[in-house]
Order: C-alpha cells, then structure tokens, then sequence
C-alpha cells in the first residue's frame, strides 16, 4: 500500500520595500524587518573568517527552510570551516558530499525520503532537502551532476554560494571569477596585467536555460528578505530548483570585513549582478531594478583583488555593466555610457570612487 | 584581545576523540567558541537624534514616532507628556526647529513632526481621563508662586505637580493662557483646545490658577515680597505683552494700534474695530498674525511693511505662504515716515519710504532710509508690529537689565532667597511657545533641586547624530505627508475656522514611518540578521537594544555597518580588559595533549559499557568461559 507525500508549505516574508525583488510601491518606508523566524538551524560557533558572505547566506538559508531540513555540502570552505574536527554548527541533519557529486547526493536523497514516504517507513512531511555547493562545485567540478539532478527534476533546493573563486584552496581561479579578478592562479604581471581575461560563466542562466522547468534565482547577501523568500519559493516548488547567490569572500577579495552586506548591495547597484527570478510557469524571467546605479568603481575599488586594473580594463568592466543593464531592461544613463572611454579612467588604486559611509575596520 | 591566555576547562580534557555532541541553538557549537577572533566588539550606544536636542522642551520624538508607528498612541502620547504639557497646543502653534534638524531633509523632506504630534495631543485630549493622574505623587505640600500663566508658567505648574509640588498662578488678564490666547489668533489655536489643555492641567489638583490679579501694579495688591514670604519659590514667567511704540508723526491719530493689543483684544473676544485698508509695520510673526486678522476681520486688504526683504522676513515659511494665499500683501524694505490723519484725527493714510534694514553694534535695529523716496498711499487703520516689551518697574532694579529679567544659566534670579526663577519671553526677549514651555520644565527642575537642597547642575554633552552617519541604503525615498490645510478662500473669511488641519490616523502611521531613528535603537532587527555568527540575541528585545554573544562574535562588525540608526558602534576589545570584564572563554583551539573534543553522555556511556565487557571478558565466569591472565 502506498502513502501519500505530504509537502511541507513555506509561507513567503511580508516583504516592504527591504527585499530585491520588489520596487517601493508600498507607500511604507518602515525599514523594520518582517517577524524573521526564531530557529537558527546554522547555529553559532563555526571556523568561517570574520566577515564570512557565505555564513550569512547559509544562516538565511536554513533560517528560512526551517527546522525539517536536510542538508548535504559538497566539499568547499563551507564544509571545511563548518566541519572541523568532527564538530559541526548544524542543528538539523547535514552530510559531507565530495566535491562533484553534490547533485547526485542530493539526487538519491530526495529520491530516497520519496520512496520511504510512500512505503511508510518515514512518517513526516517531505523534508526540506537543501544542497549548498560552492562555486568551484556548482559550476566546474560538480557542474554535471546538479545539472543532472536539475534536469531530472528531484525535488530540492541546490544553492550556489558564489565567492568567486576556490577559497577553501588558498583562492585559486574558478569559473565565477570575474574578469581582472586577482586570484593566485590569475596573478597580474607584465604578460597579462589585468589577471584574468576570461568573463565569468553565467551559471544561473545556464541553469534556467537549460532546466526550463525548474525555478531559479539569483540573489546576493545585501537583501536578507530577497534571499529567505527565494530560498522559500525553491522549496516551496515541487521539483528542482536552483539558488545562484553572491557571497563576498574577505579573505579572497581582499576587503574589510565589515563590508560583506555593503558589497551585496554595491554589485547589484554597479551592474555586475543581475538579480533575478525564473518562473518556469511563466517561462519568463523577473528582473529586480535596483534604486541606484552606480559606476564599476564604486565597487571594484572596495576590493583589492582588482587593485592592479589599469584604465582600459575598468573601461572594459563599465562596458560589461552597462551591457548588463540593457539586458535586464535598464536604461544606462549618460555618466555610466561615458566611462566606457578609457580616457575617463585611472589606475583603479588612484580611481575617486563614493565610499561608503565606513564604521571602521574589522578583525 | 579580550582572552588573556586560553583556559581549556576539564571537561574538553578528555582523552577519547569520538562523536562530537551537537551544537544546539541556544549554545551554538561549544567547542568552537570563536571569540577570541575578536579583535573590536561591536556594543550598543544610543546617540541624541537631532530632533530631540532642537526641542526646547528636549521631547524624546523619535520614541513617540515609533509608538506611533507600531500603533501604540498611548504610548507615545504619555512619551510626550513627560516634557511638554500641552501637545494639542504645540502641535498647532509650534515654529518646530525639531523638523528644521530633522535629519531626514538631507535625503527628502523632513517628517511632519509637529503634525503628528498634533494627532497625539488631540488623541489625548479625547480621553475620558487624564492617564498621567493615577500616576502622580501626593502633594509634598511645598507651593510655589508663578507669575503668568502663559506657556511657561502652565509647563512650571504641571511639571512641579508630577514632582509632587502644589502651586499657584497668577494672570493679569480675565482667563488663562497669556500668549496662548492673548496672542495667538483662534484660527491657529481654537479658543476650546486652549481652555481644554488648561482644564487637564488644573483637573491634577493642585494647580490653582487667579485671573485677573496683576502681581506689583495694582496698588494694595500682590507685590514679590508677598510671594516671597508667602511661598517656598517663585517662577517669573509674566511674557512680554506691550507692543513697542514707532515714534512717528501723526502716530497717536485714531486707528494707529499696536498688533498685539489688536491681537489680545480679538483673542479675548472683545469687539475691536479694523479698516478695509490695513497697513502693517513689522516683519516678524505678529505682524503676520496681525494682517491675517485684519483679512478676516474687516473683509478688506492688508499690507505688510517691513524694512526686511522678501528673505530677510521673520516669518516662519509656512505662514509667509499661507499669509500670500490669503491675500496678505507686501511691501519689503520699506519704512514709515509719518501717519496722515483728517480733521477728525482718523487715520487717511500713510507716507511711506524705501528702507533697509541695518544694525548698529549694540544689535538694534537701525533703519537706513532712502532719502527722496518719500510716497504716500491711502490706509485707514496701521498696525504696529515692531517688538515688544514688559512693564518691570516693580521687580527691583538688580533683577532687571535691558528691559528683560536677569537670569543665570539655570534661569535663577540673583536672589538673596535663591528661589526666584524666571523664563519665557520676560528672561530671553520675543521667542517661541516651546522655549517657553522648555524654561518651565527646567524651572521646575531646578526649583525642586533648590528646595530638596540639591545642588544645581548643567546638562551633560551630549553627542546629536549627524545624517552622515546614518546608513541610508536603508532608508527609501519617501515624500513627506502634506499637512492638510483650508481652502485660502473660506478660511480668510472666518476668525474661527482652523487653517491648518489634523493628520488622519493613516497620515500619522505614515508619516511616523518616514522616521530614520537617527542614532537610537528602534529594534529593526538588522544586526540581528547580518550577523554570520549568530551572535547578536534578540531574546530581550523590547523596542531596541540586543545582546551581543561575545563568546562566539568574531568582530567582524558587519553589524555595525549595517545599522540603519547607527546606534551601534565599534570599541576596541582592549578597553574592556578589566578584571571583572575579560571573557575568559573554553576553546578546544589550542594544541594540547589529549582529545579536541567533548564526550556527548551516550558515547561515554557506550565507552564505559565496551570497557566493562572488556574487563568481565578478563574474569573467570562460573561456566568456565573467559582467559584468567
């Protein structure tokens, strides 16, 4: 006899005007956060440096998908740092996956929970099944197994924590790595003075493009409300989905640390991140408009690992933003098409650039 | 650093490495407590938001726009009541340098405090009963003379009441009020709003207020030896009621006034007759009043005559364009030569002049005038509204300097008794109903210090939020609510009728909304959810102020930066390296010889069982089974 598979329902944020997705239409320019939930599955004491992007995406992660979790991480420094002797700051049940297969995992688990359901041999509502793959195993080295579990549709949430590159390593080049962006295998000398030529793959789109019946999203850690209601949305949808989301790495970037939210926020405002939603009802894409656009320096400079671009590599960087506006359905203002000139532009370490308003150095 | 030296507890000294207990919300993982990361710790430091230190009367507006805000108008309306008496009166008639502060000007338009201060007084006034009555002490059966019952000395008495001090006012005119209602033209202020805030204050008990006793003229009458023999402190809080005299040419003619006499007469109710061709000397707020007045009263035109310019004018902007709506016009830089009376000595008109307006050294107006310029025009009633003054003939001559009471910076009267006090309009010259109001609630104060034999002391800094501290990523770009007012053509017609309307409950909520908290906790929660290490606890929260796990913070202060308020500041972790401060923390870091990690009970227990096997497998068991060593 076959029981029946109850889902668990993930009510959405009451979201005014604070997440990404949403432009100010509320009338309300109360910035108190909606009643955030009290559980921590990611609980406190864990070894991610100070400052750490990919700690506060997992705790929203897991704040949001609740306490009937089950978490699998594939090798990256999130399982490195959140493992370390045996210890682990999970309060829901969580396994270590090797680098490529975090897909395939995820894949036999949720596959797994659906069969002992149906047998009656596991009495709770479906869990929520959530895989959490770093960069490095989300789009190179595990990119064929999530892409396999997207595509045969098992009900999970797969989340990219992007921070640009192999940090766990000692920051070593990954796909994400964007342009000019100094890694230790993408050093600037006089050969190749910007570092890294090549663009940044475009993971999310390949993921929505190639999986149209799974939803996906982008998202970054400067929207808290942005990244829980999505987190929600993915789990919510019946079948695969798939969370692309910009961690700031201090160590990698080379950034004060109390500047990982700030970054969040300046990527999207600079246009090297595009926020978005796919709706594979719709097969439509949602794109977020952020309130301010600002120049690439504003957030290059922020960073050490572009400290070396010289002016036609910014200039090259602006047109890529700029590109990026148009596609997501921006006008691009008259001061952002004119930095595209080189002649605009200095070295970025003597670039004037708005700073934000800065609280001081951190650890 | 805030760990001298790493402590590892007995119970991480366990010699098995095995299954590792789990972490638990409330603990977090208690092996890896990573404060001693830290180098600076993030700490809660509440700053004063500009709007309160603007205030004479130091209101908390931030705490009351964020009752309002959460739907808790009690809440704020006993938030205003504890430094001003009378917001149905303020929120009406106040200049409001809290929303000439308010931070928020720099990002959009400031927040219509006084609005919503208004909505809560009038929320207040609605109640059946006072809610701050149940509250206050008995009467210490100490009293206290004050003189005048304007602002300041209705701010001294219901402030001295809630200290438990009883007291008795004395007015020279026939009802309450002084400026309030002597002054203040009823389309401001309604004559039923006044006499209600008054009946709330004398409805504490208490606070006896005698109309028509004019203390020092009245020959046979109270003098300040009765009130200083008679009571236990004095407050001087009599105003400035007598309009400056132009000494001009024809300037005792019939129809020349002063505008504060014209004002006190209307505001009192008594028949006063006005032109249809008003001209107004002065570019302050009584002459505003004045020809607004005059509108309403004769049905004709006034003219406002000032020796500033159209900037120079001392006219608060939202009455200078309510004024232009109304019809009121102007004639900047401009000075008056002389009255042109007839036959009879009834004002014709007047001669008039350009001007400008110039200061000597002392700060007296000095008007420069255009020789030559001389024109007249017709008028038949002028209205002088140069500044004002008090008759202080009786108060003895060390009280007095420049036509003001002398007071120091406590407002204290040099005074053999040490319990004189002075403040309003009669201490610091022309000034507005909230200094007024702000002078009483110090008086009270410092009289209550004097006479329990405390030593007077100043306000301590205190250290105002700038906008360029605030985070305003967080603050979206809202307009300012706009405060609704009659239509120009039916209120310039009626004495009564209010110009300025109430906010309805849903403006009130919005516009409260708008407020950024400027450098106090209002319990946004952001620091709580920026924080990678889950350290900031929000298990105390009531309106602000959060604990910081101090055994887990790594001082990576993302929750300083985030804040919207900028309430929460860095420290370096060295200034808490006291004794009694260090947080000496158990960390399984450090290399030492034996396990890393702490024995969760059932492993223990399961170790302990496989050893008991273990050592019944050594023994002889009566079957004969096992190995004797």
């Amino acid at each position: 006899m076959a029981f029946e598979v109850h889902r668990q329902h993930l009510p959405l944020f009451e979201d005014d005007g604070r997440a990404a997705a949403t432009d100010d239409e509320h009338g309300r320019d109360r910035h108190y956060l909606p009643e955030l939930p009290a559980e921590d599955p990611y609980a406190a004491g864990h070894r991610t440096c100070a400052g750490c992007g990919p700690a506060i995406q997992y705790r929203w992660v897991l704040k949001a998908a609740g306490g009937d979790t089950v978490v699998a991480g594939p090798t990256g420094c999130m399982y490195v740092a959140n493992s370390t002797y045996l210890c682990t700051p999970y309060t829901v049940p969580w396994a270590h996956t090797p680098i490529a297969s975090g897909g395939s995992f995820t894949s036999g688990m949720a596959a797994g929970y659906e069969a002992m359901i149906r047998k009656g041999r596991y009495p709770g509502p479906f869990p929520n099944i959530v895989v959490m793959a770093g960069d490095g195993s989300a789009s190179d080295i595990g990119l064929g197994s999530i892409s396999g579990a997207l595509y045969r549709n098992h009900d999970a949430l797969f989340v990219c924590y992007d921070n640009e590159c192999y940090a766990n390593t000692g920051i070593q080049v990954s796909p994400t790595t964007p342009y000019a962006g100094m890694t230790t295998f993408t050093p600037f000398g006089k050969a190749i003075p910007e570092g890294k030529k090549l663009p940044p793959k475009n993971l999310a789109k390949m993921m929505a493009e190639g999986h149209p019946h799974c939803y996906v999203a982008t998202t970054t850690v400067g929207y808290p409300v942005d990244l829980m209601n999505k987190t929600r949305k993915g789990l919510n949808h019946v079948g695969a989905a798939f969370l692309h989301c910009y961690t700031p790495c201090q160590k990698g970037w080379v950034y004060q640390t109390s500047m990982t939210v700030e970054l969040g926020r300046r990527v999207v405002e600079s246009g090297l991140w595009a926020v978005w939603e796919y709706d594979p009802e719709e097969r439509k894409y949602h794109y977020f408009h952020p309130p301010v656009q600002r120049p690439v320096t504003d957030y290059l400079a922020m960073q050490g690992r572009f400290g070396h671009m010289l002016p036609e590599h910014v200039a090259n960087m602006q047109v890529a933003a700029n590109q990026n506006w148009q596609d997501i359905g921006m006008d691009v203002p008259q001061n952002l098409r004119d930095l595209e000139d080189p002649e605009r532009h200095r070295r970025l370490k003597e670039e004037e650039y708005s700073m934000p308003l800065n609280r001081g150095v951190g650890a | 650093m805030s760990v001298r030296g790493t402590h590892i507890p007995e119970h991480l000294r366990l010699p098995i490495a095995g299954v590792t207990p789990p972490p638990t919300e409330k603990e977090g993982q208690r092996l890896f407590p990573t404060g001693n990361f830290r180098f600076f710790r993030p700490v809660y430091r509440d700053k004063t938001p500009p709007c309160n230190h603007a205030c004479p009367t130091g209101e908390q507006i931030q705490k009351y726009l964020d009752f309002v805000k959460h739907d808790r108008y009690l809440d704020g309306y006993l938030t205003i009541l504890e430094d001003n008496p009378m917001p149905s009166v303020t929120g009406r008639v106040c200049y409001h340098p809290c929303e000439t502060a308010c931070n928020r000007a720099a990002h959009d338009e400031p927040i219509g405090i006084r609005s919503v201060e208004r909505f809560l007084g009038d929320f207040g006034l609605n109640l059946e009963e006072n809610p701050i009555k149940k509250d206050l002490p008995p009467l210490n059966g100490k009293t206290v003379a004050i003189v005048g019952s304007g602002p300041g000395g209705l701010a001294c008495a219901y402030h001295l009441r809630r200290k438990g001090y009883a007291s008795v006012i004395f007015e020279a005119l026939d009802s309450a009020g002084g400026m309030l209602r002597a002054g203040i033209p009823a389309w401001h202020l309604p004559e039923e709003v006044l006499d209600k805030e008054i009946a709330k204050l004398t409805g504490l008990g208490g606070i006896e207020i005698r109309c028509g006793v004019r203390v020092g003229s009245d020959p046979g009458g109270i003098t300040l030896d009765h009130l200083r023999t008679g009571y236990d402190a004095v407050f001087l809080a009599l105003g400035q009621d007598v309009g400056r005299r132009l000494d001009v040419e024809g300037g005792r003619s019939r129809g020349v006034l002063g505008a504060l006499e014209f004002l006190r007469e209307t505001g009192l109710g008594r028949p006063v007759k006005v032109g249809r061709n008003v001209l107004v000397i002065g570019g302050g707020n009584t002459a505003s009043d004045a020809a607004r007045s005059a509108v309403r009263l004769g049905g004709g035109e006034a003219t406002i005559v000032s020796l500033e310019s159209e900037d120079e004018l001392l006219i608060v902007p939202e009455d200078l364009e309510q004024a232009r709506e109304e019809g009121v016009r102007f004639r900047p830089q401009h000075s008056l030569v002389r009255v042109i009376a007839d036959g009879e000595g009834n004002v014709t008109g007047a001669v008039l002049c350009q001007a400008r307006l110039a200061k000597d050294e002392n700060g007296n107006v000095r008007p420069q005038i255009s020789e030559g310029t001389e024109f007249e025009v017709p008028c038949d009633t002028i209205l002088i509204a140069i500044g004002q003054v008090q008759v202080l003939d009786w108060l003895p001559e060390s009280f007095t300097e420049r036509g003001l009471v002398k007071a120091d910076e406590y407002g204290r009267v040099p005074d053999d008794s040490e319990a004189v006090f002075a403040g309003g309009d009669v201490m610091r010259g022309p000034s507005m109903v909230v200094d007024a109001l702000g002078d009483g609630k110090r008086a009270a104060r410092d009289i209550d210090r004097v006479l329990s034999a405390q030593p007077l002391e100043p306000d301590g800094p205190v250290e105002v939020m700038p906008y360029e501290r605030l985070n305003t990523a967080y603050f979206r770009h809202a307009p300012r609510t706009p405060v609704p007012l009659t239509p120009a053509g039916t209120r310039s017609k009626s004495q009564k009728v209010e110009v300025t309307l109430a906010y309805s409950r849903e403006e009130a909520v919005a516009e409260a909304d708008r407020c950024m908290s400027c450098g106090v906790c209002n319990g946004c929660d952001n620091c709580y959810i920026v924080c990678p290490d889950i350290s900031v606890m929000r298990d105390a929260r009531e309106n602000g102020r959060y604990s910081i796990r101090t055994h887990y913070c790594k001082g990576c202060l993302v929750c300083v930066q985030e804040c919207p308020t900028g309430c929460l500041e860095k420290v370096p972790e060295l200034d808490f390296d006291e004794p009694d401060a260090v947080v000496r923390m158990e960390t399984a870091f450090a290399p030492y010889d034996g396990a890393h990690a702490e024995q969760a009970p059932f492993t223990r227990q399961l170790i302990e069982d496989a050893i008991a096997e273990y050592d019944r497998s050594k023994t002889v068991q009566p079957n004969g089974r096992g190995v004797t060593p």
